[in-house]
């Protein structure tokens, strides 16, 4: 038996034989264009999976059936129009192509949405009772408007179905309208609506005829249902095996998607998508024990990224298909390389959650370390061609997330890469992320690029710092700078930084400076940096404050993450402060007195602690890229019409003979961004070399 | 003195020769009944000796020169020895004749004694070393005979002493040439060769014909033994055959398994057989032994045991699981012995009578009674590698141009890769095909070679039972092993199709203008010749063509073609996993490694598998339709 067998298995849903075990489920892409079509990027999104071997595509994560339950505010796909229909051929026949098949989740989201915008909607819900999340008020949905919506859903089921799609999933999972009727915490009606368990299961129930109905027995109908709200007034995994079984002996549920956890407050919603903060697969349970219950397949997706992991849950039957969508927005490929027996050039999911935090901020989702997907519109690859052009030496300085995705493309393309990194290991700043409690997947992104430089042959100097000469010596055609910076602390001088007073997150993170005991953390950033060295010194044992002078701390970290923290930090009681801006900092004996701001009135108070750590960015390192930049063909310029354009640098076409070469830099150098931006730009820029 | 005693000379080696050939004859006759034509193949046998033999001979033109100065000149001059000397004919030209045979024999055997000089390993030594004495005292002794009969030299010179010495010479020539020759010397090969050229039971071999499958066990006749157990088990011809090797070691020099260090010598077990017809040990043997194991310890006889059932026999059963069938020893033989047919033979006793299959032997053969294949997978799930690709299955449509044969590469997830690429390249092409789907079974190529031969029997019923079913014009498939055994191995029991590898079907349609491909960009590219492929079906050219097709820079390896070296996945040698000091396909990937090219093409998913077991870095492996795929210029399906 080969190792992956049990992810081999076909699968028969309804009439529809799926080739694999494996499931891209749905998620929110917030790539539908034109009033929530599936346009061009959309679907070549999908063909990549499609391409890449995975079995079945749900795509459309809360795609809407009516008009009063808004699409735009994360472009999501809008069913209640006939215009979505040659949009929805167009999928089909990208994905079917390549042997996938497709299906779409179709919802209404009830009071769970924002009602501030565009049609300027009146949300609705069973009960009016308020969403937490999105601070979204609601009316008390009336029968008029039931019968309504239960017609757009069986029109929207049609729709898909006249689009050649291979099915819908009904979302009754993260609290959308089926769910809101299922619930009690927030169904308070008395009518036939609520109350009894068959009251409450009757919009689902009346939802399911009528999809039904129009649809016919041919055409897959699943459900997607949460395993256990984890509420205390919420549907207990009990409740939920209850519901599940009652659905499928209607006989009219052609399959249950299961996740764990209710999400309508900030705190359950991060279990929806686990970060990497998580054990594997944490909410299999809740999925098998669903299993137990019904006779149609069950489909389980959380934290499902690894083949092996995938063939153990399989082989083990405690579900029928894995869901491994973060896995497929990572790479794309991961079921053509298991196949390949290229299980080592899987580019993993490190649960970073950089796609479904952008997803919670209405921007469109996008992977942390692999910038083609949801790109192969614009024409970036996931598979690097060799060049058919000439071969040429490229210095990469600099080992970070920049460099090295700077290094695999150029090797890929068939150059000679050398690359420079002055320490003794790669991956620049996801090193340091790395060290804090939680982080410690940040380096499976480094893990990658460390075999894919190997596997590519790259020359890779580490401990090896690249001056001026050292870079010239190996007579290069392109240089390309990626040092990154260094932690920004002499911005105001009164902190001290000069006299040792403050120290960086860096040197704590990296070791450098041993955890005080009593720490006041100052962060002005609000993002990763500072959540994690407040944790990372608790752990250690220091008493901590973290102070912000933004709006809270964490405040620029997402949805699915903040809370994460939250959970570590309030438990190893880190008093977090906001609105209070680092005045200046003085010694006073063998204590440090650090004076704080009050952002809005001016007032001043006091710190005594042993240790003050600033967390206030990065300032770009530029001396080489200033000593090389005017013995560059292209005085260091990246052309960005041509970046932006995905075409390649017209410097490219230039000879470089002799003594001269190109200059380029990427990455935290030219301003500090984060990873995703630093491995764009090596994508794009080196991408035709 | 001489002249008078000539006559007695001659007549009485003739009579001790005849008196070994019936002896030797009397060996040979103990083994089991062979459905030869007797008088067909005496008439034949000229030819073939001349010509066949020749063509195998020749790949050597050094020792193909030699042999026809050697052997022409002596039986020449034999003929022209018995006129003039026994029946004291008085001829001039014949004497002259007689000169100038035995001057040519002479030049023969002083270039078997250059050879000698520094014999190469595969050569044996022993007896070996003193057979170009013996040409040469032979010759010289007919030359000077001949000298004075032609007037070159006076009547009566040299006188007594140089009457002596020829006297001597002759009788030495004699002896080792006619007498030895029927009692067991070096020049048995030629007497046993012809008759084995003969009564050789292949006689399709003859003639540039090819006959490379196995013959089936008669189960219905209930006195045959199942395999070979004891020498006596072969059948008389066979054993003929194994008399007739000349110990050249040319199978030696191409034997995989040898190479590897694994205990077998394909020479040494022709030369065991020997042993074993006329009882015996191994301990005079002169050539390479069996790798690993001392000569001496073995010994035999017709009615014992090969393989004993306790301590040692003729030969030690590893050897013979050893064996890949990769038939280049076969192809090597200017004897044309059947090494491959004698070690399956005593294989399937192995098997058959003693359920002794090595290793994961027995594990297999369990699978593939149990569950049609040898993997053990579940048989309901062979198509589940095609869930997403729609294939017509030949139970829905009854008839249809090509049946695409899977083979258990179905199973098998790299294999899978090739049937994808292939299937994409017979879509493209626009070909009507359809698989047997589930009905398929495996097509008991590694049972038959395993020595089960009722497995093999009971499998190959079985698909030829499905196959009447359906109407098809032709099978093709990616699998070399199922390819020979539907085309070459299915006939005798019943299923005769018109049989086609992949790449064979592929050069075709590229010839009739259905395939529009593109130059293929990645380099250089080496062929590996698959056994069943190349040796077994004699196909070399469609895979090279449709490499050329592609624009490819074909590079060929020092070993390729008919002298391609085994990938070592035949004849279930992974299965049975004999140790060896290294690894057979590493062997080949080094053969790889030096063309200089960084992809090797394949056409079989068993040398897939084993080349690709090689640890990296190494060259690529790709299957032909693979690279044809890669190379199709396809239409834009999408609007």
């Amino acid at each position: 038996m080969s190792q992956f067998d049990a992810m081999f298995q076909p699968i028969q849903i309804g009439k529809l034989t799926i080739r694999n075990r494996v499931v891209s489920t749905a998620h929110a892409e917030v790539y539908a264009t034109d009033g929530g079509m599936t346009t061009e990027r959309y679907v070549q999104y999908y063909e990549e999976k499609a391409k890449g071997g995975c079995g079945l595509c749900i795509c459309g994560g809360s795609s809407v059936v009516s008009i009063d339950s808004p699409q735009a505010w994360w472009s999501s796909v809008n069913l209640a129009t006939d215009r979505i229909i040659p949009h929805f051929q167009n999928l089909a026949d990208a994905v079917h192509k390549h042997g996938g098949k497709i299906m779409i989740q179709i919802t209404h989201m009830g009071r769970r949405s924002r009602w501030d915008g565009y049609h300027w909607s009146t949300l609705l819900s069973p009960s009016g009772i308020r969403e937490p999340v999105h601070r979204s008020t609601c009316k008390t949905i009336e029968d008029e408007e039931i019968t309504r919506i239960i017609g757009d859903y069986a029109q929207a089921a049609r729709r898909a179905k006249e689009g050649g799609l291979d099915g819908v999933e009904l979302s009754a999972v993260h609290q959308h309208l089926i769910d809101q009727f299922w619930s009690p915490r927030v169904n308070k009606r008395t009518d036939q609506w609520g109350g009894s368990f068959e009251n409450r299961m009757r919009f689902g129930l009346e939802v399911l005829k009528a999809v039904r109905a129009e649809v016919g027995n041919d055409f897959v109908v699943g459900m997607r249902i949460c395993g256990d709200e984890f509420h205390p007034d919420g549907l207990t995994h009990d409740d939920m095996k209850q519901i599940a079984a009652y659905y499928d002996a209607t006989g009219m549920v052609d399959f249950f998607g299961v996740i764990g956890s209710g999400c309508d407050t900030h705190n359950t919603l991060a279990n929806v998508i686990p970060n990497m903060s998580y054990p594997p697969e944490p909410f299999l349970h809740l999925a098998a024990g669903i299993k137990e219950v019904v006779k149609a397949p069950v489909i389980h997706a959380q934290n499902i990224k690894d083949p092996n992991q995938a063939q153990r849950i399989l082989e083990g039957g405690y579900v029928d298909m894995v869901g491994m969508t973060r896995a497929h927005i990572a790479d794309p490929h991961i079921i053509a390389k298991i196949k390949m027996g290229q299980v080592d050039q899987i580019r993993q999911c490190v649960g970073a959650n950089y796609c479904i935090d952008r997803q919670y901020q209405g921007l469109d989702v996008l992977c942390i370390q692999n910038a083609a997907t949801s790109r192969e519109y614009m024409g970036l690859p996931h598979i690097i061609e060799k060049t058919q052009g000439s071969l040429r030496k490229i210095v990469i300085v600099g080992g970070g997330p920049a460099g090295m995705e700077a290094a695999r493309v150029a090797a890929e393309r068939g150059h000679s890469v050398t690359l420079f990194e002055a320490k003794e290991q790669l991956g620049g700043q996801i090193s340091i992320a790395a060290k804090a409690p939680q982080r410690d997947q940040m380096a499976g992104i480094t893990r990658w690029y460390q075999l894919e430089l190997a596997r590519l042959n790259v020359d890779v100097r580490l401990e090896t710092y690249a001056n001026e000469e050292a870079i010239k010596d190996l007579n290069p055609d392109i240089v390309i700078l990626a040092v990154g910076g260094r932690p920004f602390l002499e911005q105001v001088p009164e902190w001290g930084a000069e006299e040792g007073l403050v120290v960086s997150s860096w040197d704590v993170l990296d070791g450098k400076v041993a955890p005080g005991k009593n720490v006041l953390v100052y962060d002005t950033i609000c993002e990763f940096s500072g959540m994690s060295v407040a944790d990372f010194l608790s752990e250690k044992g220091a008493k901590v404050e973290l102070v912000t002078d933004d709006i809270k701390p964490g405040a620029a970290v997402g949805g699915t993450t903040f809370p994460t923290y939250y959970r570590s930090l309030y438990a190893k009681e880190v008093i977090m402060t906001s609105d209070l801006a680092l005045h200046k900092v003085y010694r006073e004996g063998d204590q440090l007195v650090a004076v704080l701001e009050n952002e809005y009135t001016g007032q001043m108070e006091e710190r005594v602690v042993d240790q003050v750590v600033v967390e206030n960015g990065v300032r770009p390192d530029e001396a080489l890229y200033y000593a090389l930049k005017h013995q560059s063909l292209n005085k260091g310029q990246i052309d960005v019409d041509a970046l932006y354009a995905i075409k390649p640098q017209p410097c490219l076409s230039e000879s470089t003979q002799g003594a001269a070469f190109l200059l380029f830099r990427i990455g935290d150098c030219t301003a500090p961004r984060n990873t995703h931006a630093a491995i764009y730009d090596a994508l794009r820029l080196c991408k035709d070399f | 003195m001489l002249t008078s005693l000539m006559p007695w000379l001659l007549a009485v080696a003739i009579l001790l020769a005849v008196v070994g050939a019936l002896r030797r004859a009397r060996l040979w006759l103990r083994g089991r009944a062979s459905n030869v034509n007797v008088w067909a193949g005496i008439r034949a046998m000229p030819k073939r000796y001349l010509v066949d033999l020749h063509h195998v001979v020749e790949r050597d033109r050094y020792i193909s020169n030699t042999h026809v100065a050697t052997a022409g000149g002596f039986v020449l001059a034999s003929v022209l020895a018995i006129l003039l000397h026994g029946f004291a004919w008085e001829s001039k030209l014949l004497a002259w004749l007689l000169l100038a045979a035995s001057g040519a024999m002479l030049i023969g055997a002083v270039r078997v004694a250059k050879r000698r000089q520094s014999p190469p390993d595969r050569l044996s030594k022993g007896a070996w070393m003193r057979l170009p004495k013996s040409l040469m005292v032979f010759a010289i002794s007919f030359l000077i005979l001949s000298l004075p009969a032609v007037g070159l030299l006076p009547e009566g010179f040299g006188g007594v002493v140089l009457a002596a010495l020829l006297t001597a010479g002759i009788v030495w020539g004699l002896a080792e040439m006619f007498i030895g020759m029927t009692w067991g010397g070096p020049m048995k090969h030629a007497f046993a060769g012809a008759l084995h050229l003969a009564f050789h039971r292949r006689s399709e071999r003859f003639g540039g014909g090819r006959s490379t499958g196995l013959k089936a066990l008669n189960f219905d006749d209930a006195q045959a033994p199942l395999g070979v157990e004891k020498p006596t088990d072969f059948t008389w011809n066979q054993l003929l055959g194994f008399d007739a090797c000349v110990q050249c070691g040319r199978c030696e020099a191409v034997c995989p398994a040898f190479a590897a260090g694994q205990p077998l010598n394909p020479k040494k077990l022709i030369q065991d057989m020997v042993v074993g017809l006329a009882g015996g040990s191994d301990a005079s043997y002169s050539g390479s032994p069996y790798p690993g194991k001392p000569l001496g310890e073995h010994k035999g006889g017709p009615f014992q045991a090969i393989v004993a059932r306790e301590g040692k026999g003729l030969l030690d059963a590893d050897t013979l699981w050893a064996c890949t069938t990769c038939r280049a020893c076969v192809e090597e033989c200017p004897m044309m012995i059947e090494h491959v047919d004698a070690i399956v033979d005593m294989r399937r006793h192995l098997t058959l009578e003693r359920g002794q299959t090595p290793n994961k032997g027995a594990e297999v053969l369990e699978n593939l009674i149990a569950t049609d294949n040898p993997g053990g997978f579940n048989p309901g799930s062979r198509m589940n590698w095609a869930a997403d690709l729609n294939l017509p299955i030949l139970a829905d449509v009854k008839r249809t141009d090509v049946l695409l044969w899977l083979g258990d590469g179905a199973f098998d997830m790299r294999n899978q890769r090739t049937l994808r690429a292939f299937i994409k390249v017979l879509r493209s092409a626009g070909v009507q095909f359809a698989v047997l789907g589930n009905e398929e079974r495996d097509s008991g190529d590694v049972a038959r070679r395993l020595g089960d031969e009722a497995t093999f029997q009971h499998l190959a019923k079985l698909n030829i039972h499905t196959l009447q079913q359906y109407s098809f014009r032709s099978i093709v498939t990616c699998d070399p092993h199922s390819f020979h055994v539907l085309k070459n191995e299915y006939p005798e029991l019943g299923g005769e199709y018109v049989v086609y590898h992949h790449t064979t079907f592929m050069e075709r349609l590229y010839r009739d203008k259905q395939l529009s491909l593109k130059d293929w960009v990645g380099g250089r590219v080496t062929y590996h010749d698959p056994c069943y492929l190349g040796r077994y079906n004699g196909e070399y050219d469609a895979p090279r063509q449709l490499l050329d097709a592609l624009g490819i820079d074909r590079v060929e390896m020092t070993r390729s073609g008919f002298r391609s070296r085994c990938c070592g996945g035949g004849g279930g040698a992974p299965i049975t996993d004999i140790p060896g000091k290294q690894r057979i396909p590493d062997m080949r990937m080094d053969d790889i490694k030096a063309s200089g090219a960084n992809v090797v093409a394949v056409g079989c998913p068993q040398c897939t598998a084993m080349l690709e077991g090689v640890v990296e870095p190494r060259p690529q492996v790709l299957d032909i339709a693979e690279l044809v795929a890669q190379s199709l210029i396809e239409e834009e399906t999408r609007a």
